[in-house]
């Protein structure tokens, strides 16, 4: 074949090639650990699969293990050049970073999770938490014999201890003489001292712990190990590292959102949101274990249906445990001032910070 | 106090603060013979993710703990070579094997995060408690030491090499040959601390997971005064300051959880402080400078 044949043919060639090879968006996500944690960053990474499967065409770049420092800005900053257009920001000390870096690209759109920062091109989502740990605090009080539940909190920020209250109450609601005690390791995923806190919770008289770190798998297997129960959180996945101790547990299904954003992306319609959704949108509970019985699984189910229709459990008159209101009657806490929350309700043991 | 939270907090810290003694252990080693190891962060590191590589391959954890020591040995070998044959500076040479370290466990274990690893099982002895094998072996393990640096020729010879080196050798050692061999113990040693961590503490790998380990076992063996026989209630004490500000915050003690946090390094600091006031100063003299004689 000539060169001139072959010129005139190369078109036909690239135009044979199937139609999905063309790019329709680069998504770029940057993790604070590893997408295999049964956990937080597992979840976000399932979320982005699915917007993946979801539509074909997009490009999906990830990052894990990127310090929540100025390496992520250059970790981002790297993806932006590869072309994304979307970029995830999936730890909460993202924030700042993420949104400098937005100052600078006005074209290219960021979501952030867990925080609070807004711009035309940056919005901020995560699930509402905290109302969904109410049926966790259900179940953990039925299933308590002790009375005293553990909770092992990685950083204490307001969203954690609103998660911290939530669980109380929910117990507290059904057995009025639960006590939560509370465990601060100081880190997203410090796993040694996960397994410490763990077990100076369950010394402490704990028979049903539970946590919010970045991965729950540490502190499910030490109390397996104890032969005390669990509930798990971030991820539905964990439930397999506790055959005997599993109660349930809260994951996140972050598929649909990250799927309409990118749909928006894609359509020019990205609209910069303050967006927080719970239980049936982006969180679910985890299948229960085998020692539960089938009236705590209704009574917890029926909670999470209260929750789901919009059941508030920060709502006034509430007191903290140091016999402080804190809400009014009528009042109530949510959205983006959970963040400003530093204050123990009634059961929990200890102050926040 | 009652004594069920003291014996809470000394079995916390027995936990705790057994792969910080097999660290301490073995940066001492590496110290009498007058080599500073500023990377044995990066050989727990690697200790830690070989350990649930080999664990998870054999099924077996007493392999994974074989194969940490393997490889901590392996990694501080690689040190010897850059400071001894090629001359390097031990402090740059240290963090370079840190960074090394972060990295190359980072790669082994990456596929192991989030596994279920086989985990040290409890060893029951009746009216003591049950701690897995790597405990029962630790203080035993400082103690053997001891008589191997104290109580051997071989123990002689290697602290003539950190003393003083050139008179090792004109008293017929070969420095060289003798600080390779103190490494490869005190590299065991790491990769053991290491595997405790992973194996038996935390039950998996994940990255960065020593979490500054390493750095404290460094300070600990000045506070231990390079002797063995010290390391173990230094290791305890250190274990212990973590494993008591953790308890006091389960019992809901009305302190601020970033405070309790600072606990550990506080002390570690006080005591450095109050030691340093000693003039006497138990450092092998030829510590952290390299033999620069005969091949």
């Amino acid at each position: 074949m000539n060169r001139r044949a072959f010129l005139a043919a190369a078109p036909l060639i690239f135009a044979a090639l199937p139609a999905a090879a063309k790019t329709v968006l680069k998504v770029g996500a940057i993790y604070v650990g590893s997408v295999h944690d049964y956990g937080y960053n597992q979840a976000m990474h399932d979320g982005l699969l699915a917007m993946k499967q979801a539509i074909p065409g997009v490009v999906l770049l990830e990052a894990e293990n990127v310090p929540e420092t100025a390496e992520a800005t250059r970790v981002m900053e790297g993806m932006i050049q590869q072309g994304a257009k979307l970029i995830f920001a999936t730890s909460f000390g993202h924030q700042q970073f993420a949104f400098d870096l937005a100052k600078q690209h006005p074209d290219v759109f960021f979501e952030h999770a867990g925080g609070w920062m807004m711009a035309p091109n940056f919005g901020n989502f995560f699930g509402a938490t905290q109302a969904a740990w109410y049926p966790m605090g259900i179940a953990a009080g039925k299933m308590t014999k002790t009375n005293t539940l553990g909770f092992v909190a990685g950083v204490p920020i307001g969203f954690v201890i609103g998660n911290i209250d939530a669980f109380a109450m929910g117990a507290r609601s059904v057995n009025p003489k639960a006590q939560v005690r509370v465990v601060v390791t100081g880190g997203w995923s410090d796993k040694a001292k996960e397994a410490a806190a763990a077990n100076a919770l369950i010394d402490q008289g704990a028979d049903v712990v539970t946590m919010h770190v970045d991965s729950p798998a540490t502190v499910i297997q030490t109390a397996e190990k104890r032969g005390v129960y669990s509930i798990g959180f971030q991820s539905l996945a964990a439930r397999r590292l506790a055959p005997k101790g599993w109660i349930t547990g809260l994951g996140f299904t972050w598929g649909p959102f990250m799927t309409a954003t990118a749909r928006s992306v894609i359509a020019g319609t990205f609209k910069p949101g303050f967006v927080r959704e719970g239980l049936g949108q982006m969180m679910a509970i985890a299948p229960f274990g085998p020692a539960v019985p089938p009236a705590t699984r209704a009574l917890v189910m029926a909670a999470a249906a209260k929750v789901e229709k919009g059941f508030n459990p920060f709502t006034g008159p509430l007191t903290d445990n140091t016999g402080t209101l804190r809400l009014k009657a009528g009042e109530t806490l949510g959205g983006d001032k959970m963040g400003d929350l530093d204050w123990y309700v009634d059961g929990v043991i200890g102050k926040p910070k | 106090m009652s004594m069920n939270f003291a014996l809470a907090v000394l079995a916390s810290s027995i936990q705790s603060g057994t792969s910080l003694l097999y660290g301490t252990l073995g940066e001492l080693v590496g110290e009498r013979a007058g080599i500073v190891n500023l990377g044995l962060e990066g050989t727990m590191l690697i200790g830690a993710a070989v350990g649930v590589a080999a664990a998870s391959a054999a099924d077996d954890p007493y392999a994974g703990v074989a194969a940490a020591a393997l490889a901590g040995t392996a990694a501080n070998l690689l040190l010897g070579y850059v400071v001894i044959g090629r001359r390097a500076n031990q402090l740059a040479a240290g963090l370079t094997l840190l960074l090394f370290g972060f990295g190359a466990s980072a790669l082994i274990g990456g596929p192991f995060v989030g596994a279920v690893v086989p985990s040290l099982p409890d060893l029951d002895v009746p009216g003591i408690g049950g701690f897995d094998a790597l405990i029962w072996l630790a203080v035993p393990a400082a103690i053997l030491l001891w008589c191997l640096i104290f109580r051997t020729r071989w123990g002689l010879a290697v602290r003539a090499t950190g003393e003083d080196p050139a008179a090792a050798f004109a008293a017929g050692h070969r420095p060289d040959r003798l600080q390779y061999q103190a490494l490869a113990l005190g590299g065991a040693l790491g990769g053991i601390g290491g595997a405790h961590l992973s194996l038996a503490l935390a039950l998996s790998w994940s990255e960065g997971m020593t979490a500054g380990r390493g750095f404290i076992a460094i300070a600990l063996v000045i506070f231990a005064r390079w002797n063995p026989l010290w390391a173990v209630p230094s290791a305890l004490v250190f274990g212990g300051a973590e494993a008591l500000q953790l308890q006091l915050q389960a019992t809901g003690v009305d302190v601020s959880p970033f405070l309790m946090t600072m606990i550990p390094y506080l002390l570690t600091l006080l005591v450095l402080v109050l030691w340093g006031f000693n003039r006497r100063s138990a450092a092998p003299a030829a510590l952290g400078r390299g033999f620069l004689g005969v091949e």
